[in-house]
């Protein structure tokens, strides 16, 4: 006898306590005893399990060729464990009638085959719900009443929280209309439907947008007012917007929840995105940078239902994600499963991924007020202070950057003065700084002095571009300014050091002081003639 | 409120040698000890030259403490000791092995980041099992207090933790020693600043060139007129494949002739009596620096205040006995005696007296004996005012010394080697310069080689070195050239005319009125503490994991 006999016990208890036996012989008589009382499927399958762990050596021999009249009972019944394939178990069966035709063989076999054509007939999971699978564990989402409730519910349209900034839509927010636009289009003329693209604003007036959201591409608009939300807070802007999906009810909205929904991936949006399909109980996709709507052809039984069968779900949206290194991609899908829906299929999309679409003016649709009254206590929590941060300076985009390093010690401010001047010349361009200059204690006056920023600094601790052509003035080169800039397709320097480590790496080196190269450079690019500017140098 | 912090037993700030051996005794005793150190890995912040001893009348050693330190953590033995003595291209070479072998069980060099995170390991074992452990990249920015009294510590990173006692062995510039007033960063003669090259040299080259044996070391020492007058020596130690090459200046020295650290030392490695060493090949694996406190003066006789004792470096225990520099083993063996004294406390059911034992055995077992001689305090106010010093040196220089000098072959070589004159050497300019400098050329012999040999420049040891940038640590509260301006110099990773460095100075212009300022930027910081000493500033170390990482140390 096995020290534990499985009929005495439930499958709960089971599961713990066999991973801890390693005898081989124990599990077979388990197995025995199991199958000679309830046979209950599950209990079999884990002990199975576990005996092709302990065994361990279910490789090696091959089921077509093996020698059954010299394989015991039990080694059979361990070979054909990972068999799925019908053939090669009718071999088996005939080679084991032809041999040895052992009674307690075949029937293993048969079994086995049965097992197998009747899981290909169709063999639909018997659903429990989780608390009577796993009576041991705890069940926080028991009191949820949409979690395990809603099954094929109704859902349509897609929801796309336009984000505001100081009374404006900001870009992103038509980026998602424009491209909802895009996917709404196809999708009706794909399943002959009539669906439609429903912006949602919330905020402290408000209501004045709703016309750019038409423009942008929603056919409805649906906002809420209310001073008190002047600033993204995330009780009042999370109940909001789900009462509006999904417990408000304009004649138009009569479904359960929206089919999709779209935020930014703003640092509100991800908060709100997060809280929404939280609450609505679905998942979310966050961070996204493509989107498309297609079937989905999927094998999973957790989605299917019926293991080994593949099962199309239609009307899939498809939401690609970069991976942490930016070099990868995946798409995620949010699918319904046999007894629980998950919809609104939500994402979050990165500002920029998208086109801003060319506004209509023309365009038609309705826009709806969310007039229900706020309770007072979403609002405890109270913002006391906040800070405007000032737009980020982006020097990767240009075609030129002229940087300026700690050569204009000299009188700082002109040095600046120069530097922008060049710039000015050029159509793309912006001016860059070495960190010697930002840490540096110039005096600038006030006209330079808002350009001298960290976010302009080029290098390891700061921005890294790779421009058609970077000058380099008063700059010496140390390595850590290098990595920020020696990509740049062509590199002037200018200097007074007639071997500044910069020259190692500058492919026209400027030799003298910048506060008399840079003007001459910026009147010859003028006149359009930079080679006049390099002879000019070279006379001095 | 304080209550629901999480409790220890005991605190461990830092895991340099006195952490480490404080927190291990202490494990051992069942105490249960958590060791907090800000570096990546024990050891990334840490600089030694770093000879490290095992001395005889010590109550606890480095490998009494961790068994197996000598075959795992260090590199070479040191059996032999040399210190020259250079003036105008001659040398006089002194053999002080006696002085370094007295009460001497045994001396190892070692690379601190090798040494510190080997320790690491053991110490975390240890503590593992009392239920705390060692925690890094977590910096400790002050004492958590109650009712003013001190009642654990608050961190950058974590929660504040509460403990029935702290030590704070968290090496110089310590800022838990600040906080609670017991040592101050204000007089830059109570510091020496230590700087150091680690040069890679294949172990048959040392074996060959330095006439050892595989397993076996040597240290030479220099001194004379190779270091522009400023007060202090160089050392160079073979590793198991590198050696340590540095320099040890006072600080007061260094800030008053306005000298350049990194000078200093090059000065030292391409001086020509390396030649016969280098052989015309210099490959530097990292350069460093860090402040050194010098315990004759700094070294305070009472370093505890409620539950906070301070060990190590942080209370300043780090003799200079001559060109010796003991700073490790006295951080060990005050770590030993901190754990011991709490331990004794706590066994007599009021931990709150472990401050006053610590105290007690401190003298006891002869430590502050050490750290701070009776001789050295009795002849200092003699020597080293001004005029003492003008006549000994004029003396030392006049015919009649030199003379004297030549007549005392032999015995000045004995004096050298007597620890009960070392102790007693000032702090003058007469014993750091003139004598090796007369030394050397009254009885030098002449120098023939030739050493070509080029150190990096600094924007090439910055560019070497790691660096995890956070925010700047420092703050410069005054950035006049009066008050802050000795940084530019002093920094080892500043220099005048040099834009890359911490401290650069600059001219500005306003309204017509021109000013010689000071501008600061923490990038290339290897936190050596000076200008916390020598600027007007207002000094932290960065954030956990942050900051400078050294990879030898
Ligand atoms: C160039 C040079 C040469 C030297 N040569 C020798 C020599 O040959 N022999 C010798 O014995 N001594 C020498 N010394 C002195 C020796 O390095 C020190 O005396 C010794 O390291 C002191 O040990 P410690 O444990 O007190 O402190 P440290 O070894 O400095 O350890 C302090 C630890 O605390 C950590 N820490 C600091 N602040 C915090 C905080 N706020 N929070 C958390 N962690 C913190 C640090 O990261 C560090 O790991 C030399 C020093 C220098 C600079
Ligand atoms: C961890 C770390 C990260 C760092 N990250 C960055 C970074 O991201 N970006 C960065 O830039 N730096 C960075 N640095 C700093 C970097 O090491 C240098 O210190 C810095 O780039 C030097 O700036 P600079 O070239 O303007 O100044 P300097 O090195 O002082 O060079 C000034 C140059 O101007 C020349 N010159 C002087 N007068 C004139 C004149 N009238 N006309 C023409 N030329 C003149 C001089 O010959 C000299 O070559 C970092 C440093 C560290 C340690
Ligand atoms: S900035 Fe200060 S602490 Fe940092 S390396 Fe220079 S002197 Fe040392």
């Amino acid at each position: 006898m096995p020290e534990m006999d499985p009929t005495d016990h439930d499958i709960a208890e089971l599961g713990p306590k066999i991973k801890d036996i390693d005898d081989e012989a124990e599990l077979e008589e388990m197995l025995a005893l199991e199958e000679g009382g309830e046979g209950r499927d599950p209990v079999v399958t884990l002990i199975e399990d576990r005996l092709q762990k302990v065994s361990g050596d279910d490789e090696g021999s091959d089921p077509a060729s093996i020698d059954l009249t010299e394989s015991t009972i039990a080694d059979i019944a361990n070979m054909i464990r990972g068999i799925d394939d019908v053939e090669v178990l009718q071999d088996v069966l005939e080679r084991e009638k032809e041999g040895k035709n052992r009674k307690g063989a075949k029937s293993r076999i048969e079994k086995k085959i049965d097992d197998l054509q009747e899981n290909d007939e169709e063999a639909e999971i018997e659903y429990a719900p989780p608390e009577e699978r796993y009576p041991e564990l705890d069940h926080p989402t028991n009191d949820k009443q949409y979690v395990e409730g809603t099954v094929d519910g109704e859902y349509r349209d897609m929801w796309v929280y336009c984000e505001t900034q100081q009374g404006a839509l900001i870009d992103v927010s038509r980026e998602m209309l424009g491209k909802a636009r895009e996917l709404m289009d196809g999708y009706n003329e794909a399943y002959d439907e009539s669906e439609t693209v429903v912006a949602v604003l919330v905020g402290d007036e408000v209501a004045d947008l709703a016309e750019e959201c038409l423009a942008y591409g929603a056919d409805r608009v649906v906002y809420h007012e209310d001073e008190r939300l002047d600033r993204f807070r995330h009780k009042p802007y999370t109940e909001i917007f789900c009462h509006m999906c999904r417990d408000w009810g304009p004649g138009w909205r009569d479904y359960h929840e929206p089919r999709y929904t779209l935020f930014p991936a703003t640092n509100n949006g991800r908060d709100l995105s997060a809280l929404v399909q939280g609450e609505l109980d679905s998942g979310l996709a966050s961070d996204c940078s493509g989107l498309y709507i297609e079937a989905a052809d999927i094998s999973n039984p957790a989605k299917t239902g019926t293991p080994g069968e593949s099962r199309t779900f239609e009307r899939v949206l498809h939401m690609k994600r970069p991976d942490f290194s930016g070099f990868e991609y995946s798409t995620i899908l949010c699918i319904d499963k046999p007894h629980r829906d998950f919809h609104p299929q939500g994402a979050s999309v990165i500002p920029g991924s998208f086109e801003i679409p060319e506004a209509d003016a023309e365009a038609e649709g309705e826009v709806f007020e969310h007039d229900t009254d706020l309770p007072e206590e979403w609002f405890h929590i109270e913002v006391t202070d906040y800070d405007q941060l000032e737009d980020g300076v982006d020097l990767a985009g240009n075609e030129v950057v002229v940087a300026l390093g700690r050569g204009i010690g000299e009188q700082p401010t002109k040095g600046m003065e120069l530097g922008l001047e060049l710039v000015d010349v050029f159509e793309e361009a912006d001016l860059g700084l070495s960190r010697g200059v930002i840490t540096a204690s110039y005096e600038f006056d006030t006209h330079v002095e808002e350009y001298v920023t960290e976010e302009r600094q080029v290098g390891e601790s700061g921005q890294v571009v790779e421009p058609e052509l970077y000058i380099a003035a008063g700059i010496s080169g140390a390595i850590q300014h290098k990595v920020g800039m020696d990509e740049s397709d062509t590199i002037v320097a200018i200097n007074t050091d007639p071997d500044a480590e910069i020259r190692d790496f500058s492919d026209y080196y400027i030799e003298g002081d910048l506060f008399e190269v840079l003007p001459r450079l910026t009147e010859a690019l003028k006149e359009g003639e930079l080679s006049r500017v390099v002879a000019g140098v070279d006379d001095d | 409120m304080t209550d629901e912090y999480e409790h220890f037993e005991a605190v461990v700030v830092g895991a340099g040698p006195g952490g480490a051996a404080a927190a291990a005794t202490l494990a051992e005793q069942g105490v249960e000890t958590l060791v907090l150190e800000r570096g990546v890995d024990a050891g990334s912040k840490n600089v030694s030259g770093g000879l490290i001893y095992a001395e005889k009348s010590a109550s606890y050693t480095i490998d009494s403490v961790f068994d197996g330190f000598r075959e795992e953590a260090s590199e070479r033995p040191v059996s032999e000791y040399y210190i020259h003595n250079l003036a105008g291209g001659k040398v006089k070479t002194l053999d002080l092995s006696t002085i370094h072998h007295h009460d001497t069980e045994w001396c190892d060099a070692v690379l601190r980041r090798k040494m510190d995170s080997w320790l690491a390991e053991r110490v975390h074992e240890k503590c593992s099992e009392t239920g705390g452990g060692l925690l890094t990249d977590v910096r400790v920015n002050g004492l958590l207090r109650e009712d003013g009294d001190i009642v654990g510590v608050t961190c950058d990173e974590i929660d504040p933790i509460r403990a029935d006692v702290i030590l704070a062995a968290d090496g110089v510039n310590s800022e838990l020693a600040r906080e609670a007033g017991l040592m101050d960063w204000d007089d830059p003669d109570e510091w020496f600043q230590g700087v150091k090259a680690v040069v890679d040299m294949d172990p048959d080259a040392i074996d060959e060139r330095f006439g050892v044996d595989p397993d076996d070391g040597v240290a030479h020492l220099f001194s004379g007129d190779l270091f522009e007058g400023v007060r202090g020596g160089g050392f160079l130690y073979t590793n198991e494949d590198s050696l340590s090459i540095g320099t040890v200046f006072h600080l007061d020295s260094l800030a008053e002739r306005r000298a350049e650290p990194h000078e200093l030392l090059d000065a030292l490695l391409t001086h020509p009596l390396l030649d016969r060493w280098l052989d015309g090949e210099y490959e530097e694996r990292e350069y460093a620096a860090k402040l050194v406190p010098d315990s004759k003066k700094a070294a305070n006789p009472s370093p505890h205040r409620g539950r906070l004792l301070l060990v190590g470096d942080a209370a300043g225990q780090m003799q200079a006995q001559g060109p010796i520099i003991k700073g490790m083993n006295h951080a060990v063996t005050a770590g030993g005696l901190a754990a011991e004294a709490f331990i004794e406390a706590r066994t007599r059911g009021d931990t709150d007296v472990a401050g006053d034992l610590y105290e007690r055995k401190l003298v006891d077992e002869g430590v502050m004996a050490k750290l701070r001689p009776r001789r050295y305090r009795m002849t200092r106010r003699l020597s080293e005012n001004r005029l003492a010093t003008k006549v000994a040196g004029c003396l030392v220089d006049s015919l009649l010394g030199r003379t004297g000098m030549k007549l005392l072959d032999g015995v000045v070589e004995r004096a050298f080697n007597s620890p009960f004159l070392l102790g007693m050497v000032p702090d003058t300019r007469t014993s750091y310069v003139t004598v090796p400098r007369v030394l050397g050329e009254t009885l030098g012999e002449r120098i023939e080689a030739e050493n070509d040999i080029e150190p990096p420049d600094l924007a090439d040891r910055i560019g070497g070195l790691t660096y995890d940038v956070g925010d700047p640590h420092i703050e410069l509260l005054d950035e006049s050239h009066e008050a802050s301006g000795t940084a530019v110099t002093a920094c080892p990773v500043s220099a005048e005319d040099f834009g890359g460095g911490c401290y650069r100075s600059e001219t500005v212009e306003r309204n017509g009125d021109t000013r010689q300022v000071v501008s600061l930027d923490t990038q290339p910081c290897v936190e050596c503490g000076t200008c916390a000493v020598v600027a007007d500033t207002h000094w932290e170390h960065p954030a956990g994991g942050n900051g400078v990482e050294f990879r030898d140390g």
